[in-house]
């Protein structure tokens, strides 16, 4: 109880866990390796000025960082107005939806990447359809240029917006916005004085999981751009492929860190800064007292609220009649984004299926030898069953130890806040290739080199991260007093964490859950080297069936994986309708 | 002076802290393995399944050696890492040509010891195959492809480097190989200029890319693995492209209207090499030298078109399968082999040849 009571007071403690996991695997090896970028032991800076001294470099660094920028916004503009009718929707449809938007990363990024084509290309499902209307004469160049990565890569991305934005959606009180409507305010002014600012810590938190993961993508860009799209991750891959000399790797990967850092700070990603905001808005308040405009619409204001406080009560009853517009809108817009998101994953489905040795759409002939292929082959199955395995662990271990990192930061000082995030966030900012490097230098310390430990340790170092973000979403929205309430009525630390804190941020929990899950469950880099060759993921196993030819074994996998979750569905609607058949049976049992 | 530079350069590898800090940890992992054991990277798919069935099974047979396949593919800066840190944990492993050059020259690899050797294996392999630091036991090569649905006629189809690069008499889709990994499209574009086949080397790196300025905005898209030129060949992406042997190859045999050009033909190769520090030298060693044998390497090019490495191999494949491979006597006029050797020469300003590429190459695609 005593060291409880000591944790309390020492917010910072509980990011202990997160750290030393952190430092044990990653953090020596990545600080060796930046001495080795430095040239130690003779220390010099050759390394940063040769890249430097290349101008290549610096458009290449440049063009990645305002790439990754340009998929953020999109990300953004497109995951904001998503997430908020996910949130808005009823229980069951919610449900549904959140499937169908995180179903897209059950499927290999490498087939989604050829499915674009398929449906970018010059002869591609798009431009035939275009052709065969009338409405253009020659196919429209929409792959293999920025717009084709573009399209590819928010398509990876977005869901990793759509979720911490869910999370901090979810924990946001209805009733606030009931509040700002019942004293006049309009439903836009409600939204965005009240839900908005409510959602920031959503925004912030999904836009920089996603600009951090642009940073290190290069299969998309190479696969869906043309030769001036390349991004700087994907030269340290090649790099990697074909020189044994660590330190010019190492070099490229510590300035992408540090300009993730630059850009991380400018936009001001402090994560929860609850003690910022309130100032902030009293500020705001008093500058509009202060000016003639401020007062000018006060006054207006105050006449015209009471003419909207009249309307108010007619507006409860056509809420139904006046929101068809706008719901009609909400619902295109959703199907969109689900046709988006679920179209190319519907072509691997309908290419798995294809005889042909090779992916084809249209598929030529029929047949299900691709799925006897993977079910029929312990090999595959096996790959399966260990990246499930590793998934349901790192998932656990990265939940609880992340959740109390952020839990503690939430709580700190802002300036060792600004610090400790910055430390847990390098294996996410860093191209993962590096993290590879690093951990496998790590593991092979801990001895622990091609175990299964060791492999759910290196992608927890990652997967930690992933949940720091999402659960701080959060708990920036999270009202301390309920916590200072529980203990005035005498509960102990652990009783108000576990009663009042938990079940209050739990939106975010399992958020940060699912991210950690899928984190592990595609991850296929770090493990290719942690692995040492003794043990084999499900990733794995299709990166290297991907040698010789994209075999539609990869897109059978693809597509069980998809179909899974959607059976689980099915299974779940039964489920419900049974329970509620049971209820409405049981409630109406006293009655008779 | 450059040799000077470069020494410097690997000694500051060598000693750098990594490895300092690791040397000093030997995990379980290598010597868990009892003797009589192999541990072979193989890399994956119908490529992985065609050398174990032609190669490691025979030699299983053989040896009573008990050989696990790795079906994954090993990159040059993990096996330098598996080797300063003392956990090397694959006993072989093939590499591209260039690849097992740069290796060598950072003493990563253990010598092959040709004693395992039949010598009319040797004398029927060519001297870039059979190296002091790998043994090579296939030859590929990179071809020019038409789609002959697309370009019906013989006269719209370029034969050689040159003609491709005529876009004006050869209209159609082009596509080629990328040059941020290893093959690149250079010896090609030198070709296009017309540097003739025996004397590309050494490179002329100002006139490569002078030649490739030409071609550029004609390139549709430039390709960077196997895979996604196999499925630009046979979604008809582009009408006449580079690839490789292999995949033109299957194309053809699955019936899609593809024709291979023989003419200035680039051979490369990849060797069998051994980590330094393999648990299982030994045993490695003799897999190697059985990967030589005539027979092995016959059956290979009938699970997967690609060229033995020893000449008489060709004794026991049948003509149809003959006339798909690389080395085949017939086409010896029309092809060249890479020099790896240069790629990895040091020039005057202390870079590989290969650096300068890649340097140039960053440099031409963002400026």
């Amino acid at each position: 109880m005593e060291v409880l009571q000591k944790f309390g007071r020492m917010p910072a403690g509980l990011t202990i866990p997160a750290i030393a996991i952190l430092l044990v695997v990653v953090g020596i090896p990545t600080i060796q390796l930046f001495l080795t970028s430095l040239n130690a032991p003779s220390f010099s800076l050759v390394n940063y000025q040769a890249f430097f001294e290349q101008r290549a470099d610096v458009v290449i660094l440049f063009r990645t960082v305002t790439m990754s920028v340009v998929v953020t916004a999109i990300c953004v503009i497109i995951g904001y107005p998503t997430a908020y009718l996910i949130v808005a929707a009823p229980q069951r449809l919610r449900i549904t939806l959140v499937v169908l938007v995180l179903i897209p990363w059950l499927t290999s990024g490498l087939v989604r990447t050829y499915a674009w084509t398929v449906i970018l290309g010059d002869h591609g499902l798009i431009n035939n359809l275009l052709i065969y209307l009338g409405v253009i004469s020659s196919p429209l160049t929409l792959v293999y240029n920025r717009l084709g990565v573009y399209i590819g890569m928010v398509h990876i991305m977005l869901p990793m917006m759509i979720l911490p934005l869910l999370s901090a959606m979810q924990g946001i009180d209805k009733s606030l916005m009931a509040a700002a409507r019942s004293m006049g305010a309009r439903p836009f002014a409600a939204f965005w004085r009240v839900f908005f600012p409510l959602s920031l810590p959503g925004v912030r938190s999904g836009a920089l999981l996603v600009f951090v993961g642009c940073l290190g993508f290069y299969i998309t860009p190479q696969a869906l751009g043309g030769l001036s799209d390349a991004m700087l991750s994907g030269f340290i891959a090649d790099q990697f492929q074909s020189t044994f000399d660590l330190a010019p790797i190492a070099t490229s990967a510590y300035i992408l860190l540090a300009i993730a850092m630059v850009v991380l700070s400018v936009f001001g990603f402090n994560l929860s800064d609850v003690q910022g905001r309130p100032a902030q808005i009293s500020h705001r308040a008093r500058l509009s007292q202060f000016s003639s405009l401020g007062q000018g619409s006060r006054y207006i204001n105050e006449i015209v609220t009471h003419y909207r406080a009249k309307r108010w009560a007619s507006h409860l009853y056509q809420v139904a009649h006046g929101g068809t517009w706008s719901k009609l809108v909400g619902v295109v817009f959703m199907l969109s984004v689900l046709v988006y998101l679920l179209c190319p994953g519907l072509i691997v489905i309908i290419m798995s299926f294809s005889g042909a040795a090779f992916l084809e759409f249209p598929p030529s002939s029929l047949s299900l030898r691709w799925y006897q292929s993977f079910l029929g082959d312990p090999s595959w199955t096996g790959a399966l069953w260990t990246s499930v395995q590793l998934g349901i662990a790192t998932t656990i271990a990265s939940t609880i130890v992340g959740t109390l990192a952020a839990y503690g930061l939430s709580r700190t000082s802002s300036r060792l806040r600004s610090f400790l995030i910055m430390v847990i966030l390098t294996p996410i900012t860093i191209p993962v290739i590096v993290v590879g490097v690093a951990a496998y230098l790590g593991l092979v310390n801990l001895g622990l080199l091609g175990s299964k430990t060791g492999i759910v340790l290196a992608h927890s170092i990652g997967a930690i991260a992933s949940v720091v973000v999402i659960v701080s979403a959060t708990l920036a929205n999270f009202d301390r007093t309920l916590e200072q309430a529980a203990q005035s009525m005498r509960a102990g630390p652990l009783r108000t964490f576990t009663r009042v804190t938990l079940p209050l941020i739990r939106p975010g929990i399992i958020g940060g859950a699912v991210f950690a899950f899928m984190h592990s469950f595609d991850e296929v880099v770090v493990t290719s080297l942690v692995s040492a060759f003794a043990v084999t993921t499900l990733p794995l196993k299709l990166l290297e069936n991907i040698k010789q030819q994209i075999d539609p074994t990869i897109a059978a996998v693809g597509s069980l994986l998809t179909l899974m979750p959607l059976l689980w569905l099915v299974a779940l609607y039964f489920v419900w309708r049974r329970s509620r058949l049971n209820a409405s049976h049981m409630l109406t049992e006293p009655a008779t | 002076m450059s040799f000077v530079i470069s020494r410097r350069r690997l000694v500051q590898v060598t000693s750098s802290a990594i490895a300092a800090g690791a040397l000093s940890n030997v995990t379980g992992l290598a010597s868990a393995q009892p003797a009589g054991e192999l541990r072979v990277a193989t890399s994956g798919g119908n490529w992985g399944d065609a050398i174990v069935n032609a190669f490691v099974k025979p030699f299983e047979a053989e040896t009573g050696i008990k050989v696990t396949p790795i079906f994954q593919d090993v990159g040059a800066a993990q096996i330098g890492m598996m080797v300063k840190t003392n956990t090397v944990s694959i006993d072989v492993s093939t590499v591209g040509a260039v690849l097992g050059e740069t290796l060598a020259t950072g003493d990563f690899l253990e010598k092959i010891d040709y004693s395992y050797y039949d010598k009319n294996d040797l004398d029927a392999v060519p001297d870039y195959c059979r190296k002091s630091f790998g043994f090579a036991s296939y030859i590929y090569s990179t071809n020019m492809f038409v789609n002959t649905g697309k370009l019906p006629t013989a006269k719209q189809r370029p034969t050689t480097w040159a003609e491709f690069w005529d876009v004006q008499k050869f209209p159609g889709v082009r596509s080629l190989m990328s040059g941020a990994g290893i093959p690149g499209p250079f010896e090609e574009a030198l070709l296009a200029d017309g540097v003739p086949m025996n004397t590309l080397y050494p490179m002329d790196i100002d006139r490569v890319f002078a030649s490739l300025d030409r071609i550029k905005p004609h390139i549709r898209k430039w390709w960077a693995s196997g895979a996604e030129i196999l499925q630009i060949m046979r979604d008809g992406v582009a009408d006449l492209g580079q690839s490789y042997d292999g995949r033109i190859n299957s194309l053809i045999d699955a019936g899609v209207p593809i024709d291979i050009g023989r003419n200035q033909v680039k051979l490369t190769w990849d060797y069998w090499i051994i980590p330094k520090g393999s648990p299982n030298a030994q045993n490695a060693q003799k897999f190697i030298a059985s990967t030589a044998r005539a027979d092995r390497q016959a059956t290979f090019a009938k699970l997967f078109a690609q060229s033995p490495s020893n000449r008489n191999a060709y004794k026991s494949i049948p003509d149809n399968i003959g006339r798909k491979l690389a080395t085949n006597p017939d086409y010896a006029a029309g092809s060249y082999p890479a020099n790896a050797k240069w790629y990895t020469e040091i020039g005057s300003d202390g870079l590989s040849n290969l650096d300068q590429l890649k340097q140039r190459w960053k440099k031409w695609i963002v400026l």
